[in-house]
């Protein structure tokens, strides 16, 4: 194609500053990339944080609310929702055989869980109790791994209790405490193992017991009262919210519910990223456009000759479409190569605990999208210096 | 007989302003074939005008323009400029080479650039040019190492690229040496002696004009003489 030819030789003819504005358009294809690798790092990150020892979806008995009695009760009576009675998944094991057979479905664990309160001597503190089958204590946060003193084995009137509950209550494995439950049962249990988590939350408030341990405690003979569930791809799990919650008809949250401020937070840092591409996006076109206006200025007179001699308007604008697209083009491959390299490069300065101390992640540069949007947006640059080249009057140029 | 051009009460006007002045009032001429006429006339006396609109670059206020038969002064721009591509050639005071290109390039771009690139027909007529126009040893040379006269020789293969009907110059040695300058004439003489290519030469130098087979005089806008030139042959 010839103009093709020209366009080439137009930029070959002034090097330098055809690299300058390949150097710009890099240096704005750089920084889409980096903000768009450390934008999706960031979100991998706290998503991590968050989700990373708690469940991606929860999932419990519906709610139960008063209802109208009908049919012989000759007045409108309403029958109570009975409180003594707890909400449960009876058919648990139905539902666990459900998400086993869901793909994405990581790891499942049906649980007991209530209030309770430990009493060692005088000292009284309240605790959540989560009942778990013995082999899944692991199943949504790491605790076997964080024991500090005894085992993570579940044994029938075992307990495992964090960290910073043990220092409060100056507890040590194998020792034996009385737990009273919100139903008013009480029970002698051992301290089976003490584990820490780095999670107040966990470390301080939360005791692990067996399913079957947790059963005659919280009055539920056969039934638990939620399944937790973890997920290969956390992001997912309000599709999979939606899907259990139509197959299953019971409660079920997705994780994003539960931390709709953290959303919001990942939410706002996209639109700013999103900001951050668009105006690197608009700098370059603006620096096409304008290195264009004044090349096609430059060249009023080759551009009156060719008209002269009858070159047509549309090869003219050819000329300065494909110098523009030249310009995005390797600016473009340049600029994602650079960010490409900058992302490894700091991705790979770590802190003193070996994880690296800017959470980015250069496979998630966006590279497709900056190569075709700059290159689209160096195009669209050139179009109004190509048709004012286009629009030269050859007679001018002649006489100039 | 038909002429290869007819200009019929060619007027032209421009406006400045409030103020309408009138720079042709009214041009009745032809050509024909193989002439070698030379457009003389004082500054101002509307030769230049003339050849634009001859050139196709500029449109008559009123009057009639044929070239080779075809009625061309109501063409629309497109078809102006492929007109202009297809059948005429233009030799300017000042080269006005691309200067990214070398001589065998500039030569072929009118005819190279409408094709989409240099086919080897292209480039064999254009080294052919170049030949007959003495620079074949400049062929690859970019222009801008050719020499003044070297460039407006090269500008005259650039205009004989496509063949065309009539050859449209405007001052070519108004801005070359006597030497140079007696060299492009000679050359402009023996296209036309041997190739029977037709030539109008706008021009200030008066031995230009003498080597000219015709005289066309122009003064305030009008056609003041229409002389053919002693020792010479219409």
């Amino acid at each position: 194609m010839f103009a093709f030819k020209v366009a080439r030789r137009y930029l070959l003819s002034n090097p330098s500053q055809t690299l300058l504005l390949i150097a710009g358009v890099a240096l704005g294809v750089t920084v889409f990339i980096f903000i768009t690798a450390l934008i999706a790092g960031l979100e991998v990150r706290l998503t991590e944080q968050v989700t990373g020892d708690s469940a991606h979806v929860s999932i419990e008995a519906p709610t139960r609310v008063a209802r109208v009695l009908e049919a012989e009760v000759p007045v409108e009576s309403v029958a109570l929702v009975s409180t003594l009675q707890r909400k449960q998944i009876r058919d648990w094991p139905m539902v666990v055989d459900l998400l086993r057979n869901t793909d994405g479905v990581s790891a499942i664990s049906p649980q007991i869980s209530g209030s309770a309160f430990l009493v060692k001597g005088e000292a009284v503190s309240p605790l959540s109790v989560l009942g778990v089958e013995p082999d899944g204590v692991d199943a949504i946060s790491q605790i076997t791994s964080k024991i500090v003193d005894g085992t993570g084995q579940l044994r029938a009137d075992g307990l495992l209790i964090g960290a910073k509950m043990a220092e409060e209550f100056g507890l040590q494995a194998g020792q034996a405490v009385l737990l009273r439950t919100e139903r008013g049962v009480e029970r002698q249990l051992t301290i089976s193992g003490i584990f820490r988590t780095g999670l107040q939350s966990l470390d301080e408030r939360v005791a692990f017991m067996s399913l079957q341990t947790a059963r005659p405690l919280f009055a539920l003979p056969e039934g638990v009262t939620n399944i937790e569930v973890k997920l290969s791809q956390p992001e997912d799990a309000r599709d999979m919210a939606k899907f259990l919650g139509e197959a299953t008809a019971l409660r079920v949250t997705p994780w994003q519910e539960k931390n709709e401020s953290l959303e919001d937070a990942l939410k706002a840092q996209g639109q700013t990223g999103t900001m951050i591409q668009v105006f690197s996006l608009i700098s370059i076109i603006i620096g096409i456009a304008s290195a264009l206006v004044l090349s096609a200025y430059r060249r009023r007179s080759e551009v009156g000759i060719m008209r002269a001699f009858g070159i047509s308007g549309s090869f003219i604008i050819w000329v300065f479409l494909l110098q523009g697209l030249l310009i995005g083009l390797v600016g473009a491959l340049v600029g994602c190569g650079a960010g490409y390299g900058l992302c490894v490069y700091l991705e790979g300065i770590t802190k003193a605990d070996g994880t690296s101390a800017l959470p980015i992640a250069p496979e998630q540069g966006g590279y497709v999208a900056a190569l075709v949007l700059t290159t689209l947006g160096a195009v669209i640059a050139s179009i109004i210096p190509a048709r004012n080249a286009a629009k030269v009057d050859p007679l001018e140029a002649i006489q100039q | 007989m038909t002429h290869l051009l007819k200009a019929t009460g060619i007027k032209k006007s421009f406006q400045n302003g409030e103020e309408e002045t009138l720079v042709l009032k009214g041009i009745d001429v032809t050509l024909d074939n193989g002439e070698l006429t030379a457009l003389v006339g004082q500054s101002g006396s509307g030769k230049s005008t003339l050849l634009s609109i001859v050139g196709l670059l500029l449109r008559p206020t009123s009057g009639e323009l044929e070239i080779a038969g075809e009625r061309v002064d109501q063409l629309s721009e497109r078809k102006r400029a492929l007109f202009r591509n297809e059948r005429l050639g233009f030799v300017f005071q000042f080269h006005h080479l691309l200067p990214d290109f070398t001589a065998l390039e500039n030569v072929a771009f009118p005819a190279a650039a409408p094709a989409g690139g240099i086919s080897r027909e292209m480039r064999e007529r254009a080294e052919e040019l170049l030949g007959r126009v003495g620079l074949k040893d400049r062929i690859n040379f970019p222009a801008t190492r050719l020499s003044g006269g070297q460039k407006q020789r090269v500008a005259i293969a650039r205009a004989l690229m496509n063949k065309p009907d009539l050859i449209i110059a405007d001052e070519p040695t108004g801005n070359l040496d006597r030497e140079s300058a007696e060299t492009v004439l000679e050359l402009m003489r023996e296209v036309n002696q041997e190739d029977g290519a037709t030539f109008l030469i706008c021009t200030h130098d008066p031995e230009i004009a003498r080597q000219c087979k015709r005289r066309l005089t122009l003064e305030d806008g009008l056609l003041k003489a229409d002389e053919v030139m002693e020792g010479t042959e219409k």
